[in-house]
């Protein structure tokens, strides 16, 4: 390295190290630190207690460990698949030219600029059993509605359903990604006799892929790390029927004070989440088409 | 050429790096600072002691006004100043503000924390201090003092208490007399016996036809465990049984009057269906509002503390002005103010027969973080607020019972609940009990919560579900205390502060 390429070195750090010292101290120390912590009895109010991998054989043996695990996937295996199609739906929907175009999309987009906390006690109204809009829909059909939340076999679907209120964002990434599709590929297909369904199937869905893929890794990421819709809503009931990781998680490290359990729970979060994406981005090559490439 | 450019772009970089510098320094040094908050008469040694409170609101109001007479009484002579502040999720912040080693002087924790602070030495141990101010034993009700102590120190003194009593509605009573009375219920008087409320129950609760199809739904509740279902963890208590034996801290919750207790729980289940139970609690409104199911009438006895007297005058003042106007009420005697009340207070029933006066006490507690600044200063505060005067005035405010042996006449006299003395009688009974003292009570809660979830949804029986909890948290007793035994053994300093701090 030259005198000069040090001296822009330098200056370059310089110029990021308002960023730098914040990462550091706020994000890679305390990264650090919970790996320590993981490995130690950390009740936060003392020393922490080196116990070797202690934490992680006593989440093995920890039933409500499995149970938060087994209710997190569950909700994923439903919100994932429903909130990437409907997102989707909406943005194809969207997309199509309309005079009031800009309506509709504000009418999608706006859910998801209500708080989370806002969205939950709406929802907690729309599905209270007597007085729900929901339960009142089913009513004019002779359906008798169920109670939505305090039922261990609809808890989970309803928040999964739920999660759809919040498919905005996404679909202003997806309409992002549909207009950035070259006109001529289109035409092309028209001329060579393609439908709209085929015009979606081999045409659309290729060319926005890596929109898709995007948006994949960000709903896997998202759907692991669940939490202040439920703590709202049912606060893991009935029976623990919606309690996820990222509650149980929590409740270790603020209600119950360990610490180090609650650090041991996040690194394996971390192991999920990042071989969950690991996988998503090993299937990809077979999936995900890049103009140019 | 080349030279010029070379200046320029070292001239431009210097820009940079200025606009970058001054902006900052100029934040460092005439950014945004805290508001002190303080007012400005207050002399330059004042001691600021910074109280860190759950309350919001009124009830924050009301404690304000005594920390403001502190701050011009005893404060101003001794030279402390008490400065409250509303903190939400308040046992979080003082604990992560206590473990970087900044907690605040003083603060106001829930009862069932206390003894999982105290056990991380995370308090300041106070008896001596209470000691000099002549706080000891004998100035609280044995269940208060009981709830303050842990491990024979003293971690706490009481803001506010509660306990625990049943309410029901006369009028609704008087309106189902002819029918009470064909099943042997005397319509003018509360149920004496759990088997008693059971029938009282029976008789008071309507349904009505089913929207569509399903179990008949509850129009009007005559009892149910479950609503509001805030004290479901102290039925045992009204079944003679403990669900922790106080002498050992050992969990009992398989004995045969635990499981009686919960079978209890789960009969109300049985008889209306968790559907019909479900739909009646989706159907009536929060706590503090009109639509709250007992000042609508479609709760007629439930559970409650003494600050329901608040609630309903604030929410339905009609039921507390039956017959003359608040302001008239006042000047009436004593014995006839409780005609006045569309609603009565009477202790919870009891199954067991000779067991009286049994009741469920809780308390909101004021400690001393360990690490705090000013912890005589502070506890200056502590013992004024249990002073008998300040303390009967900030139970009033707040509508509870006195925590102290001693209470005065004109605090029953002036007490905006009626029926406070049945209160006081309650928790000064042997028979009135807190919140058990284990290190992870909170752990311990969550899943006695869902063994009664299991029970009253009638997925589990009560000895079932009652018998995997205990196992469950036995086995994270044992394991806490394998922990603190190592924690103990490697590092001796963290063993709880056994020198309390000198006044």
């Amino acid at each position: 390295m030259t005198r000069s390429e040090r001296k822009n070195l330098l200056k370059g750090l310089a110029f990021i190290s308002p960023w730098l010292i914040g990462f550091v101290a706020f994000t890679a120390i305390p990264i650090g630190l919970s790996a320590w912590y993981s490995l130690c009895d950390y009740p936060l109010l003392q020393a922490p207690l080196y116990r070797g991998l202690e934490n992680y054989r006593d989440l093995w043996h920890d039933a409500v460990f499995w149970q938060v695990l087994r209710n997190t996937f569950y909700y994923a295996s439903m919100a994932l698949p429903a909130a990437m199609l409907v997102s989707l739906g909406f943005a194809l929907l969207l997309n199509t030219p309309l005079r009031s175009q800009f309506v509709f999309r504000t009418i999608v987009f706006l859910p998801s600029l209500v708080p989370a906390v806002a969205s939950a006690i709406l929802w907690l109204w729309l599905y209270n059993p007597q007085h729900g809009l929901l339960n009142h829909l089913l009513a004019c059909l002779h359906i008798p509605g169920p109670p939505w939340l305090a039922s261990k076999a609809w808890a989970m679907p309803s928040l999964a359903f739920m999660s759809l209120w919040g498919v905005g964002n996404t679909v202003v990434i997806y309409l992002a990604g549909l207009q950035d599709v070259p006109r001529e590929v289109y035409e092309a297909a028209d001329l060579d006799g393609a439908g709209p369904w085929c015009r979606l199937w081999n045409v659309t869905v290729p060319m926005i892929s890596p929109v898709i893929f995007y948006n994949l890794v960000m709903a896997i990421i998202g759907s692991m790390q669940v939490f202040t819709v439920p703590y709202n809503m049912t606060q893991g009931g009935p029976q623990r029927s919606t309690y996820f990781f990222t509650m149980y998680l929590y409740d270790n490290s603020f209600i119950f004070s360990k610490m180090g359990y609650a650090s041991a729970m996040a690194w394996i979060q971390l192991l999920i989440v990042l071989g969950l994406t690991a996988l998503a981005f090993w299937s990809s090559r077979k999936w995900v088409y890049y103009q140019g490439k | 050429m080349a030279c010029r450019l070379q200046q320029v772009k070292r001239l431009l970089n210097l820009i940079l790096l200025i606009s970058l510098i001054v902006p900052a320094a100029a934040l460092l040094l005439i950014g945004p600072r805290n508001a002190e908050n303080l007012p400005p008469e207050l002399a330059k040694d004042c001691v600021i002691v910074d109280y860190w409170e759950k309350w919001t609101g009124r009830e924050a109001e009301m404690m304000n006004m005594i920390v403001d007479d502190f701050n011009r009484t005893v404060g101003r002579d001794k030279n402390i100043y008490v400065r409250y502040v509303s903190i939400s999720g308040v046992d979080r912040k003082t604990m992560v503000a206590t473990a970087a080693g900044v907690p605040p002087d003083l603060a106001g924790l829930f009862d069932g924390q206390l003894v999982q602070f105290a056990a991380q030495n995370a308090l300041e141990p106070l008896e001596n201090l209470a000691t000099a101010h002549g706080i000891t034993a004998a100035t609280y009700k044995p269940v208060y003092w009981k709830g303050c102590t842990w491990h024979g120190h003293l971690w706490g003194l009481i803001s506010t208490p509660m306990a625990m009593a049943l309410h029901y509605n006369k009028l609704i009573f008087l309106k189902n007399a002819a029918a009470l009375r064909q099943v042997g219920l005397d319509p003018t008087r509360a149920p004496a016996t759990i088997d008693q409320l059971d029938r009282y129950a029976q008789v008071l609760t309507q349904y009505e036809p089913p929207l569509i199809a399903g179990p008949p739904r509850i129009k009007c509740s005559g009892y149910m465990p479950l609503e509001p279902g805030w004290y479901i963890d102290s039925a045992s208590y009204f079944f003679g049984g403990s669900l922790v034996d106080v002498a050992t801290s050992r969990l009992t919750f398989c004995t045969p009057a635990n499981i009686a207790a919960y079978d209890w729980i789960r009969s109300y289940s049985a008889r209306y269906t968790p559907l019909s139970i479900s739909n009646f609690r989706s159907s009536v409104g929060a706590f503090d509002s009109p639509q709250n199911s007992f000042l609508t009438g479609r709760q007629v006895m439930e559970q409650q503390g003494p600050w329901m007297a608040n609630t309903i005058f604030n929410q339905n003042s009609s039921m507390s002005q039956f017959l003359v106007p608040f302001a008239l009420e006042q000047h009436l005697p004593r014995v006839i103010r409780p005609f006045n009340y569309q609603w009565h207070v009477a202790p919870f029933p009891c199954a067991v027969p000779g067991l009286d006066n049994v009741t469920f006490v809780g308390f909101d507690i004021l400690v001393i973080p360990r690490g705090a600044a000013h912890p005589a200063q502070a506890f200056e505060f502590l013992a004024y607020v249990n002073r008998q005067d300040v303390m009967e005035k900030l139970c009033s405010l707040h509508c509870k019972n006195s925590p102290l042996a001693s209470v005065s006449a004109s605090f029953f006299r002036t007490h905006p609940n009626p029926f406070i003395e049945v209160f006081d009688t309650l928790a000064a009974s042997p028979n009135a009990h807190g919140v058990p003292q284990l290190p992870i009570w909170p752990e311990i809660h969550a899943e006695l919560s869902t063994a009664t979830e299991a029970i009253y949804l009638l997925a589990e029986s009560p000895a079932d579900a009652l018998r995997h909890a205990e196992a469950v948290c036995r086995r994270k007793l044992d394991h806490y205390r394998e922990i603190d035994a190592a924690r103990q053994a490697k590092q001796p300093n963290s063993q709880i502060n056994r020198q309390p701090f000198a006044p």
